[in-house]
């Protein structure tokens, strides 16, 4: 598994669009912020909660075409001040999607920012010393 | 556990009480048009607002206690069981673990990067960190800590005036949180005393010092900021539930054993 999806990973490495650290909940430097992915997908799930809200999406990429992401952001708190709302996903939209990849290489990982059906652009939100967006 | 509750329930009962009195202010005549303050004025004794951390002006060579990259640099002045306790606790975090719902203390609040907002009543000063959602009494009427202090997550503080330092003395943590989210530890010994100074209108400067012999050679001190923000706090409790689905859709997905797992000494 891991390797199966490390390799299309690589080729689909994204930009660095933020040099923050990835503030996950279940630890300290699990996601590779260095090598972002950018991915096309579907929603298939929006979780607005805490600890981290959660997005899920099934790939439609053709390398990892099918396979289920679990992405997941900062705090509801921390979303509503980068402009989004409990509506902002739902199952069926079409997305595009950059997130920093779990280093353990299973589709799970840390949301950079996602492109909505209208096209519209939400980052992940920042914590920390920033003004809001 | 009754004290720590009723804490709890009281902390957002003043707050709809007393939200608009400030420890610094006397009485205003209320219909009395107010003066307009000059631009970049500010009471020195008035913390009131929301805050937010500003790590990049701590000053450097001191332990960063907000180090998002987990592996701080200085580390605090550890004593043999200190450090054992700490790596102790890093393999715990390192394991994908956290402290399930429990409140986050004092200190390890203040050095989330999140914001907190500053509530100034009549006889305290209420701090809600929106990040868990909790909530800190910081009595200003004068009184000394009770004989018989119950420990618990957030501890008990007590704030007086030296000039224009406000100095809280905070003790009677139960020694279940970290210090800090990279998991420095504290016990029950912990004496942990703030100096606050608003050193300019959006500026609030805290000089902690963190004396707790089971766990530290020696006090050590460090210097942290915090930025105004025109934010409106947005807390979120922590609850189970939400853990749980988080473990569901992330940490077991990531091979995390998520809650789980219990921290090994």
């Amino acid at each position: 598994m891991k390797n199966n999806l490390r390799s299309p990973l690589g080729l689909l490495a994204g930009v660095l669009l933020i040099s923050v650290p990835a503030f996950a909940h279940h630890g300290g430097s699990e996601y590779d912020t260095k090598n972002l992915v950018t991915m096309k997908g579907t929603v298939t799930e929006f979780h607005w909660a805490n600890p981290h809200c959660q997005v899920l999406f099934e790939a439609k990429d053709d390398s990892v075409k099918g396979v289920n992401w679990a992405i997941e952001t900062l705090a509801p708190a921390v979303l509503k001040r980068a402009g989004w709302s409990p509506e902002t996903l739902h199952p069926g939209d079409p997305i595009t999607i950059t997130f920093a990849p779990s280093v353990r290489g299973t589709p799970v990982g840390m949301i950079r920012k996602v492109v909505l059906p209208t096209g519209k652009e939400l980052t992940g939100g920042t914590i920390g010393e920033t003004r809001p967006q | 556990m009754r004290n720590f509750i009723v804490r709890f329930l009281y902390a957002p009962a003043a707050l709809l009480i007393f939200s608009t009195v400030s420890i610094a202010q006397t009485a205003q005549s209320s219909g009395a048009p107010k003066p307009k303050a000059k631009p970049g004025a500010f009471d020195a004794r008035d913390f009131s607002g929301v805050w937010n951390p500003a790590q990049s002006m701590q000053p450097r060579g001191q332990v960063n206690p907000i180090d998002l990259s987990g592996h701080p640099d200085p580390l605090p002045p550890f004593n043999p069981a200190g450090q054992a306790k700490y790596l102790a606790n890093r393999k715990f975090i390192d394991a994908g673990d956290v402290l399930d719902c429990d409140p986050y203390g004092t200190a390890r609040n203040l050095f989330t990067p999140r914001p907190f907002e500053n509530i100034p009543a009549r006889d305290r000063l209420l701090q809600h960190f929106e990040y868990y959602d909790n909530w800190r009494e910081i009595w200003t009427d004068g009184r000394d800590f009770p004989g018989d202090l119950e420990p618990d997550f957030m501890g008990y503080s007590i704030g007086k005036w030296d000039g224009d330092v406000f100095v809280v003395e905070s003790r009677g943590y139960n020694g279940k949180q970290f210090l800090t989210w990279q998991g420095f530890p504290l016990t029950e010994s912990m004496r942990q005393t703030e100096r606050w100074q608003r050193v300019d209108h959006d500026t609030l400067k805290i000089v902690f010092t963190f004396d707790d012999p089971k766990m530290y050679a020696k006090p050590w001190t460090i210097t942290f900021f915090y930025k105004l923000t025109n934010w409106i706090l947005d807390a979120h409790p922590c609850t189970i539930s939400e853990l749980k689905k988080y473990d569901d859709t992330v940490s077991h997905r990531d091979n995390l054993p998520g809650r789980d797992y219990k921290p090994q000494n």
